[in-house]
C-alpha cells in the first residue's frame, strides 16, 4: 500500500474515532419527549397571568410568557434581558427606555393562525392591563407608573418617584404583572378566554384544557431563543400524594409536587431512576400575634410567647434538609434587606428560647398560671399544622395553652381576614421585603380596617406595641426605603424596620420550608435548580429534556 | 307503565328541589370566600371584589337564588365562577367515565358475585361457603381507596401491567380498556362481596321453599333444579337490592377516582367543594341526584319485569 493511502486511511479511523467519542459524549434523548408534571391541586384557577397566583396556575402560565427582563431559570437573583435586549435610564432616574427584540411572535391564536410579532403596542397594553386593580391581582405595583409607545420597539416607562434599579426592573420581570400578554388576542377574545387560553411569546404555547384533569402544553417553533426539545409538557392536577407518587414509580409522571417533609422525600428517594430536588427561596413562616385584642395587646405576653418558642427545635422537627430557621419578619436571606441572624442578634431581638422567662413574663402581665387560647389553622399539613403543632408542645412547658381549630385553607384565609384568631402563622413569599412590610406591617394594610385591608394581622401602625400610650408604626420606614435610591442604603432601613417589629415582639419568625420536587433521573432541566421563586416549581424551558433510560 | 314512570319523574321533582336549596344554602354557609380561592392570598382587596363583583357574589341571596333556581328549569348549568369553563361542558367530559367505571363495577359484581353465592349456599358449611363468606366480609369491610392503593401495589408496580394515571382516550379502544381495569376492579370487588352475600342468603331461602323439595323427591337433576327453579326465584331481590347498592357504588367511585386520578363526578365535586366553586359544586349535586332517582326508577322496572307478580299502571 502507498505511503499516501496509508496516511488517508489512519486519518479516516482517527476522524472515526473522534466522531464516536463525540456523539457518545451526547447524552441519548428519550423518543418520546412528552413531560408530565403532576401538582397537588384540583384544577386550574386562571391562566391569566395577571392574576395566577396558586402554584400549578404559575407553572403553566411561566412557560407560555416572557417579561421585558427576566431571572434566569433556577438561580433567579440576578436579572437578564428577555423581550427587552437593553434598557436606559434618565439622570434622574424617572424615565426608563427599553429597546424591544425583533422578530419576537405571539403564539397563533383564534383570527390569527400564525401569530403576530409583538411590538411596543402589546408591551404598553400588557402593563396597562397590569396596572388596573380591576384585571389585575398585582396592580398596586404600578401605582405612579405610565407606559408610552416611542415607536414598535421602544418603549418609555415614567415612574413619578425613582426607586432603586433592582425594585423597579423586578416590576417588569416574566413574573405576574410583568408577563406581557397579546393586545389583539385580549381585544378579540376577551379577559374571560384568556383565563383558559393563555396567548404569550413564550417556549410553549397553550394547547387544550380539560376541567379537574390537566393543561397540555405544546412546543413554539418559532421562540427566540430556540425551538423547545420537548414537544409537549402536561400539567396534571392530582390532589393525592399516594397517586402522585403511584405515577412517578410507573413512570407515567416525570415530576411531582411533593410533600414538604424529610421523611416523606426519603421514601421517595429511594424508588428507583426518582431523584428528590430540594430548593428554595421558599415561604417565610411568621406567627403573627393579634396585638389589637387580649392577651397580645401586651408587649410582655407577646415576649412570653417568643421566648418559649424554639424555631430551631421547629425546623428539626419539620426536618433538617427542608427547614431553615427564620429571623427576618420579611423575606429570608438571602433577599437584599433580609434580616439574618447575626443581625438579629446583634440588635437582641433573638429571644432565644428560655421557658422561666416566658413563665416570669406572664406572671408580670397578670397570668401567672398560664393562659388559654384557641388559634384556627389551615389543614395544609406542611405549611401550618404541623409546625404549629410543634409549637403548641413548646407553648405548653410555659403554661400556654394553646387549642388548634383546623379549618380548610379557603376558610382560614377567609377567617383571618376577618380577625377571628388571636394568633395568625402564615406562610408566604414575596417578591422582596418592601412588598412584605407593606403587605404586613403598613398601617392601612389591618386587616379589616384598615385603609386598603389586606394581611397586617398584628394591626402594626394602629395600636400601642410597647405599652407606652403611643401608637406605634414601621410606615415612615417603609415609604423611606422605597424611595431610597441607593441599594444598601435602602436595605439599612429595611433592617431597621424589621428590628423594630422584633423589638416590639409583634412577630416571631419561625422557619422557611424548601420545596421537594422528586423527579425522574433522566429528566434534564437544562439549567441549575437553586431558587425558583416565580413558579415555586422547576421551570421547563426551551432547553428541558427527557434523556432516553 | 308509561304512567307509573311518568308519575315517578313527577314525583321526583319536589325532591330535586329540597337538594337543590339545601346545597345553595349549605355552600353559602361555608366560610371561604371564591374570589380568594382563586386569586390566591397575595391578590389585592380590589381585585378580590372585582372578582366578587363579577361572580356575582355581591347581589342578595334570595337573587342569587332565583338566578340558580331560573337557570335549572332553562336547563342551563352556568358556569364555573373559578374558571369560566361551561359546567355542562365539564360534565359531559366526565360523566361517561363515571358511568362507565360504574357499570362495569356492577357487571363484575354480577359476573364473580351471582357464582360465589351460589357455590357458598349449595355447599354450605364448607370450606367454599366458609371462604366465599370471609371474602365477602373482607370485599364489605375494605375502604375502596385501600384496596385500590393494594391493587395499583400489585399490579402496576410490582407487576407492572397497568396504568396509575387517568383513563385513557375513548378513540383508542385498549388504552381505555388498560386504564379502567384496576378501578373497574376496585369498585367491582365491593360490588361482589355485597352480591355475594345477597345471593347465597336469596339461594337459601329459596332451597328450603316447598316446590323445591318437591322437584327434589320427583328425582329432578340437581342443576336443573338449581337453575330453573330457584335461580331464577333467587334472582329476584338480587337485581333490586343490587340496583339500590349501585347507588353507593357512585358514592366510592368518588375515592377510586382520586386514587386513580381518573376524571370523574367525584373529582369534579370534590374540586369544586375545595375551590368554592358553587356553580359547578350545585350543578353537580344535581347530576347526582338526577342519577339516584333514575337507578332507583330503573330498578324498581327492571323488579318489575323479573318477576311477574309486580305490575305497574
Amino acid at each position: 500500500m502507498k505511503k499516501k493511502h496509508i496516511i488517508c486511511l489512519a486519518m479516516a479511523v482517527f476522524l472515526m474515532v473522534c466522531w464516536s467519542a463525540a456523539d457518545a459524549a451526547q447524552p441519548k434523548l428519550a423518543k418520546e419527549q412528552i413531560l408530565n408534571i403532576a401538582f397537588d391541586a384540583g384544577d386550574l384557577k386562571t391562566l391569566d397571568p395577571h392574576q395566577a397566583a396558586s402554584t400549578n396556575d404559575r407553572s403553566a402560565v411561566d412557560p407560555v410568557h416572557n417579561g421585558l427582563v427576566r431571572y434566569p431559570p433556577g438561580d433567579q437573583v440576578k436579572l437578564e434581558p428577555d423581550l427587552a435586549t437593553s434598557w436606559k435610564v434618565s439622570s434622574d432616574k424617572k424615565v426608563w427606555t427599553f429597546s424591544l427584540r425583533k422578530g419576537v411572535y405571539f403564539h397563533p391564536f383564534p383570527g390569527f393562525p400564525k401569530g403576530y410579532e409583538l411590538t411596543a403596542e402589546d408591551v404598553v397594553y400588557s402593563l396597562t392591563r397590569a396596572a388596573d386593580p380591576k384585571r389585575s391581582s398585582y396592580a398596586g405595583e404600578y401605582t405612579g407608573i405610565s407606559f408610552e409607545a416611542v415607536d414598535p420597539y421602544t418603549v418609555k416607562i415614567t415612574i413619578d418617584k425613582p426607586v432603586s434599579e433592582p425594585l423597579f426592573l423586578a416590576k417588569f420581570a416574566s413574573y405576574a404583572g410583568g408577563f406581557i400578554v397579546s393586545k389583539k388576542a385580549i381585544e378579540t377574545k376577551g379577559d374571560e378566554w384568556i383565563k383558559i387560553n393563555p396567548v404569550g411569546t413564550g417556549p410553549f404555547m397553550f394547547d387544550s384544557y380539560e376541567p379537574r384533569q390537566k393543561i397540555a402544553l405544546k412546543a413554539n417553533p418559532k421562540y427566540f431563543r430556540g425551538a423547545p426539545i420537548l414537544k409537549q409538557v402536561v400539567i396534571r392536577f392530582m390532589p393525592a400524594v399516594a397517586s402522585r407518587e403511584f405515577g412517578l414509580r410507573t413512570g407515567e409522571l416525570h415530576i411531582i409536587e411533593g410533600l414538604k417533609e424529610d421523611k416523606w422525600a426519603e421514601t421517595v428517594a429511594s424508588f428507583p431512576d426518582v431523584v428528590v430536588k430540594t430548593f428554595g427561596p421558599c415561604e417565610s413562616q411568621v406567627l403573627h400575634f393579634n396585638m389589637a385584642k387580649p392577651p397580645f395587646n401586651d408587649v410582655r405576653v407577646r415576649k412570653a410567647f417568643s421566648y418559649a418558642v424554639s424555631r430551631e427545635e421547629v425546623a428539626a422537627f419539620m426536618g433538617k434538609g427542608l427547614a431553615v430557621p427564620i429571623y427576618s419578619p420579611a423575606q429570608a436571606p438571602p433577599a437584599p434587606g433580609a434580616l439574618t441572624k447575626e443581625e438579629a442578634q446583634k440588635a437582641g431581638v433573638i429571644y432565644e428560647n428560655n421557658i422561666a422567662e416566658a413563665k416570669k413574663l406572664l406572671a408580670e402581665a397578670g397570668y401567672p398560671d398560664g393562659l388559654k387560647i384557641e388559634v384556627i389553622i389551615s389543614e395544609m399539613a406542611s405549611s401550618y399544622q404541623k409546625p404549629m403543632i410543634a409549637i403548641q408542645a413548646q407553648v405548653k412547658k410555659a403554661g400556654i395553652d394553646m387549642a388548634l381549630k383546623v379549618v380548610d385553607h379557603s376558610s382560614f384565609h377567609s377567617l383571618i381576614r376577618d380577625d377571628a384568631s388571636p394568633i395568625v402563622y402564615y406562610a408566604s413569599w414575596r417578591p422582596n421585603v418592601d412588598v412584605f412590610l407593606t403587605r404586613f406591617y403598613h398601617s392601612d394594610s389591618v386587616v379589616k380596617t384598615g385603609k386598603k385591608p389586606d394581611t397586617n394581622f398584628t394591626h402594626y401602625g394602629a395600636v400601642d406595641a410597647d405599652g407606652d400610650g403611643n401608637v406605634d408604626s414601621i410606615d415612615d420606614l417603609i415609604t423611606k426605603a422605597r424611595w431610597e435610591l441607593d441599594a444598601s442604603k435602602q436595605a439599612a432601613i429595611w433592617r431597621e424596620a424589621q428590628i423594630q417589629l422584633l423589638k416590639h415582639a409583634a412577630v416571631v419568625p419561625i422557619i422557611r420550608l424548601k420545596y421537594n420536587f422528586p423527579m425522574k433521573s433522566y429528566v434534564d432541566l437544562g439549567h441549575p435548580l437553586e431558587f425558583s421563586w416565580a413558579t415555586y416549581s422547576p421551570q421547563i424551558t426551551e432547553k428541558t429534556r427527557i434523556l432516553a433510560k | 307503565m308509561f304512567s307509573y314512570v311518568a308519575r315517578r319523574i313527577l314525583q321526583s321533582i319536589p325532591i330535586l328541589l329540597i337538594v337543590l336549596t339545601l346545597v345553595f344554602i349549605v355552600v353559602r354557609v361555608l366560610p371561604g370566600d371564591p374570589a380568594v380561592a382563586a386569586l390566591g392570598d397575595y391578590a389585592s382587596k380590589e381585585a378580590v371584589n372585582a372578582l366578587r363583583e363579577k361572580m356575582g357574589l355581591n347581589a342578595p341571596l334570595w337573587r342569587q337564588y332565583l338566578q340558580f333556581i331560573g337557570d335549572i328549569g332553562r336547563g342551563d348549568l352556568g358556569t364555573s365562577i373559578i374558571t369560566g369553563y361551561p359546567v355542562a361542558k365539564q360534565v359531559a367530559a366526565v360523566l361517561p367515565h363515571t358511568l362507565l367505571l360504574t357499570i362495569s363495577a356492577i357487571i363484575l359484581g354480577y359476573l364473580i358475585g351471582v357464582p360465589l353465592g351460589i357455590s357458598a349456599a349449595v355447599r354450605r358449611n364448607s370450606f367454599v361457603d366458609y371462604f366465599n363468606r370471609v371474602f365477602s366480609l373482607l370485599g364489605l369491610s375494605v375502604p375502596a381507596f385501600y384496596l385500590g392503593i393494594l391493587l395499583i401495589l400489585l399490579f402496576s408496580i410490582k407487576i407492572p401491567l397497568f396504568p396509575v394515571v387517568g383513563a385513557g382516550e375513548f378513540s383508542n379502544l385498549k388504552d381505555l380498556l388498560r386504564h379502567l381495569f384496576l378501578p373497574a376492579l376496585t369498585l367491582g370487588l365491593l360490588m361482589t362481596a355485597y352480591i355475594t352475600r345477597m345471593s347465597r342468603s336469596s339461594i337459601l331461602n329459596i332451597l328450603g321453599e316447598d316446590y323445591v323439595r318437591t322437584a327434589h323427591a320427583k328425582g329432578v337433576a340437581e342443576n336443573r333444579v338449581l337453575y330453573k327453579h330457584v335461580l331464577r326465584n333467587a334472582l329476584i331481590p338480587i337485581v333490586a337490592l343490587g340496583g339500590l347498592y349501585a347507588v353507593v357504588l357512585i358514592g366510592s367511585s368518588v375515592m377510586v377516582e382520586i386514587v386513580f386520578s381518573r376524571p370523574g363526578l367525584g373529582t369534579l365535586l370534590v374540586g369544586a367543594i375545595k375551590q368554592r366553586d358553587y356553580t359547578t359544586l350545585q350543578s353537580v349535586m344535581i347530576i347526582y341526584t338526577v342519577i339516584v332517582v333514575l337507578i332507583n326508577l330503573l330498578t324498581d322496572l327492571i323488579y318489575g319485569l323479573v318477576d311477574p307478580r309486580i305490575k305497574y299502571d
